[in-house]
């Protein structure tokens, strides 16, 4: 009896994870700060969340799929100092598109790799990871560099909309646009088909490669638009800018909600990973927590949140399911050879 | 049991282009990087200079050993092991003075073994995913060596250990005889006994294992304690030679590990691979390092060539294996 | 390289800003400059990194000025990261405190931070390193040795022990930290300014660490021997290193070894005439000369654009007069 309340307990803990969490950072910000329950501190960890938020935005529909990219910080240094080179050769907004599409451009490589020639997403998008940092530095010869216009991105991070920036209300707005394409369109629901079980989905007609394909391009955009974002409104393109932003995006996701093993998870648990990370993050520094402190901290919670997790929905299999969505097996192959 | 392991060893033994290529492309690699590094410079085949290969990933090609385990074991990779790296070189250069040495390094090795097998119990036990657990395990482990020596160097004390470590036996150093030991323990481990076994099969099909009465979690978890130790043992090394250490020791370690372990041919997804082909893909890893300085091309470049090599490796492999799983 | 535009642009800007502001921005800001006391006040310090050996203790300099004067000081932590460090001075912005100390983690991503700041009436300065020209217009003040000069000094070191004559090789930090972008361009900058007759036979980047630089140079010596008349290393850890990779090959040439940071290890090897110099700057003391030099900004006094903190150099000649830096 005891243990089945403990049980439900657990399970609702985990369900209602995030407001737990908002409402636990909000409780002890505004106790521990006087100056913590603002509009202006809200204002800011929107704002802070936007660029780590598209970057986790992208890599939901790619987890989703079953596939993992570790190229986003990569993508994300190109699309910025591509944006920041163009804006004197083409102009303010094509130069910006220009930044998008090489996300986009390198996010279709991605596909390429993964889903013609049927490299694991785990080592394709470690190889463009390398790739493409490598890339930003030889093309930049490692110096940041200057935006010519610089005034052309400030109105992203000013004021709008009372608790928004233009840019954090751009972010909000795809976050909703994406769970009404996932939760609400036949394509959406698809995706989470092919995660569950790419074979599956195959054989009831869905074309699984060309989900997964679709997920990486996704996942090249938005990291696209996070570098585009990222390097207007600091008017500087660095070729390190997203060298960083890996770990804060996976993790921004899975305390989300969003599984590595495919088939689950959703933009606005994604949205509210992201914020609870701000939130935390915020409180923390407003406090004088040391970094390392700071990431001892989400480490654990990052440990514990998956637990609890895997300790409540209880029964196993879990890495081998991951194994399974992984792989997008071609039909038929007669032995399963988990190639790499 | 055998008949779980024998797809995979049947493919390595047949003859079709595939398990060709798998076969040679390891040594054909090492062999054209080798001519073109004679070709190129006249200092690349000097003793010296391959001393040098030799020695230039022997230290994080110990992480890449274990990190075989994991790979094979369907682990998928372990992205703490900067983490390991740091807590053994910092616990044993910070309780060298009131240890001695010996046990300072010993003590080492056991924060760091501890470190795996907090990650295998999370993954092996706990089914958690090994990306996030071990993401989760090496920020706590990096942010508790960094809050052990705040901002600062540790350094080292003279010590007999510090001094053979970075000696030489037979005009091979030391650190290339300790990385040879290890490889000669761990390749048989892995191609010759039940944990072996265990292993490939854990990560060719889980459930099927599960079946067949294997340690699942057991062998799954023990490749995680593996990797900490041999994380721990890179930092212990790394720590004595260079006589300092700080909390960045093992920045990035995590990826040259995986890109050897790939780059050798050892697939992701577990169920195959060998230790010695690791061997070959760290020296691959190191013979592109000696050869981007040797060529004098940027060292930004490193990764764009690495990353190249990894896409055409694995990618060639995947064509053969797809297609002779199509005949 | 670096695009140089005038004050114009800035002010422009800061206009723009307040144009599409709306202005409803931070009416919290106090600092108004009552002159006298700045007990009680806030400052808020974009800092580096917090576990490094010379931002730490710059770090503790800080704290303990803010601590002398009274002022509550909360330090966040970019992490090398420019962008993180920009996201954190908006941050700082918002929150409409009284005085911002920054660490620049490059040239130019602090604009438009800096520019909110000066909307929002909040004095900054930097410490350590520049920002860019342009970011320099919106900082009140500097204080610190600054790593573009150290690159300087380094090569004029080099430069003088070897004649002017002579191959080297440069041991670089990070590829695109900020850090490394300074020393660098310092570096190279003055090589070119002196018209100097070194030749660099290779950069390698190291990272700051000496296990990398170990690796690199032995296939630096290997590729160039004796060549080899002198080293920029980037700092001293990296000088380690590469003296190192000189001892295990056992070749018996001498190049001229620079290094940076006056680590124990280094003045060491300094001593036994391995390391020909390296540069010291006490960190402590750059936090608080840097946290003291901001506080006279809010109090409304007249501070000099640049505070200088000494940057020593170290050599056979003072090795042993001096302490160690870290």
């Amino acid at each position: 009896m005891k243990n089945f309340d403990f049980a439900l307990l657990g399970a609702r803990a985990v369900q209602y994870r995030l407001v737990i969490m908002l409402v636990a950072v909000a409780v002890f910000g505004g106790l521990s700060l006087d100056d913590f329950l603002t509009v202006n501190t809200l204002q800011s960890v929107l704002d802070r969340a936007t660029v780590v938020g598209f970057l986790a935005l992208g890599l939901t529909p790619v987890l989703i799929a079953g596939q993992i990219d570790l190229s986003i910080g990569s993508m994300m240094s190109m699309a910025g100092i591509t944006t920041i080179f163009m804006q004197p050769v083409i102009g303010n907004v094509p130069a910006a598109a220009a930044g998008v599409a090489v996300g986009i451009l390198i996010g279709a490589v991605n596909a390429l790799m993964v889903v013609v020639f049927k490299i694991n997403s785990l080592v394709a998008t470690l190889a463009t990871l390398l790739i493409f940092a490598s890339l930003a530095l030889l093309l930049t010869n490692s110096y940041p560099l200057s935006s010519e216009d610089p005034i052309f991105g400030l109105p992203l991070t000013a004021d709008f909309l009372w608790i928004l920036t233009p840019r954090s209300a751009i972010f909000l707005i795809a976050a909703v646009l994406m769970f009404v394409w996932l939760k609400l369109t036949p394509t959406g629901r698809n995706l989470y088909a092919v995660g569950s079980d790419a074979s599956a989905a195959t054989s009831s007609g869905i074309n699984a490669n060309g989900y997964i394909a679709a997920s990486f391009v996704l996942s090249g955009f938005f990291a696209g638009l996070a570098g585009m974002m990222q390097s207007l409104s600091t008017a500087a393109g660095s070729p390190v800018a997203g060298a960083v932003m890996l770990i804060p995006a996976i993790t921004a996701v899975v305390i989300g909600g969003t599984r590595l093993e495919g088939g689950r998870g959703s933009s606005l648990a994604t949205l509210g990973g992201v914020l609870a990370l701000g939130a935390l993050t915020t409180a923390l520094e407003y406090n004088g927590v040391p970094s390392y402190t700071q990431a001892i901290y989400t480490g654990l919670l990052l440990i514990l949140l998956i637990s609890l997790d895997r300790i409540v929905s209880g029964h196993g299999g879990a890495s081998s399911r991951a194994q399974r969505s992984v792989r997008v097996a071609p039909r038929n192959t007669p032995l399963p050879r988990r190639n790499a | 049991m055998n008949q779980l392991v024998a797809p995979a060893r049947s493919l390595d033994k047949s003859t079709t282009p595939g398990a060709l290529f798998s076969t040679l492309s390891i040594p054909i690699a090492i062999l054209v990087l080798v001519v073109i590094g004679s070709v190129a410079s006249p200092s690349f085949l000097t003793v010296n200079n391959l001393t040098n290969v030799l020695n230039a990933n022997s230290a994080v090609g110990l992480i890449a050993l274990g990190m075989t385990f994991v790979m094979v074991s369907g682990g998928l990779a372990d992205l703490s092991v900067p983490a390991n790296v740091a807590m053994g070189a910092l616990v044993t250069l910070g309780a060298q003075e009131s240890m001695g040495t010996g046990l300072a390094a010993l003590m080492g090795l056991l924060v760091a073994s501890m470190g795996g097998v907090v990650n295998g119990i999370l993954i092996g036990y706990l089914r958690i995913n090994p990306i996030i657990a071990t993401l989760g395990t090496g920020s706590v482990l990096l942010g508790l060596s960094q809050l052990l020596v705040g901002g600062g160097i540790v350094y080292a004390q003279p010590s007999a250990l510090s001094t053979f470590v970075k000696s030489s036996i037979l005009g091979i150093p030391v650190f290339i005889w300790i990385f040879i030991f290890v490889a000669l323990i761990l390749h048989p481990l892995l191609a010759r006994t039940s944990f072996g076994r265990w292993s490939l099969a854990v990560g060719g099909n889980y459930q099927a294992a599960q079946a067949s009465a294997v340690p699942v979690r057991f062998t799954k978890a023990a490749a995680f304690a593996m990797t900490g130790f041999l994380a721990g043992l890179c930092g212990v090394l790394l720590a004595l030679s260079n006589g300092q250490a700080r909390p960045i020791i093992g920045t990035g370690y995590e990826f040259v590990a995986i890109t050897a372990v790939v780059i050798g041919g050892t697939s992701v997804f577990g169920g195959n691979g060998s230790v010695l082909r690791t061997v070959g893909g760290v020296l691959i890893t190191a013979l592109i390092g000696n050869l981007i300085i040797l060529l004098g091309f940027p060292s930004q470049a490193t990764g764009l060539i690495t990353g190249a090599i990894v896409l055409g490796a694995v990618g060639i492999d995947a064509y053969f294996r797809r297609k002779a799983g199509r005949l | 390289m670096i695009a140089r535009r005038n004050i114009l642009v800035a002010s422009a800007a800061a206009t723009l800003l307040f144009a599409v502001a709306g202005c409803t921005a931070a009416d919290t800001d106090t600092a108004s400059g009552d002159a006298g006391s700045v007990e009680g006040k806030s400052i808020c310090y974009v800092t580096l990194a917090n576990s490094h050996p010379y931002v730490t203790p710059a770090n503790e300099g800080a704290q303990a000025a803010a601590d002398a004067a009274g002022v509550e000081l909360t330090i966040v932590s970019e992490e090398f990261s420019a962008q993180t460090g920009a996201e954190q001075l908006n941050s700082c912005v918002s929150r409409g405190v009284d005085g911002i100390l920054l660490w620049p983690a490059d040239e130019n991503s602090y604009l438009p931070g800096l520019l909110k700041a000066e909307q929002a009436g909040i004095p900054v300065v930097a410490i350590d390193t520049r920002a860019g020209d342009e970011s320099m217009e919106l900082i009140k003040s500097f204080a610190g040795a600054d790593k573009y000069d150290q690159g300087k000094i380094s090569a004029q070191q080099l430069d003088g022990a070897l004649d002017s004559t002579g191959g080297i090789v440069v041991i670089a930090g990070q590829a695109g930290n900020g850090t490394e972008i300074a020393r660098s361009g310092g570096f190279l900058d003055e090589l070119e300014s002196m018209g100097s007759g070194l030749e660099i036979l290779a950069t390698v980047n190291a990272d700051f660490d000496q296990q990398k630089a170990l690796v690199a140079s032995r296939d630096l010596i290997t590729k160039f021997g004796d060549q080899i008349k002198g080293v920029y290393a980037q700092d001293d850890t990296m000088a380690k290193g590469f003296l190192q990779a000189l001892e295990e090959s056992g070749l018996d040439f001498v190049p001229v070894v620079v290094g940076i940071n006056g680590e124990a290890g280094a003045f060491d090897n300094i001593r036994e005439g391995k390391q020909f110099s390296t540069i010291l700057q006490p960190p402590f003391r750059n936090g608080e000369l840097a946290i003291e030099t901001l506080i006279a900004v809010m109090k409304g006094e007249t501070v000099p654009e640049m505070v200088p903190l000494e940057n020593t150099i170290v050599d056979s000649s003072n090795v042993d007069d001096l302490e160690p830096a870290l």
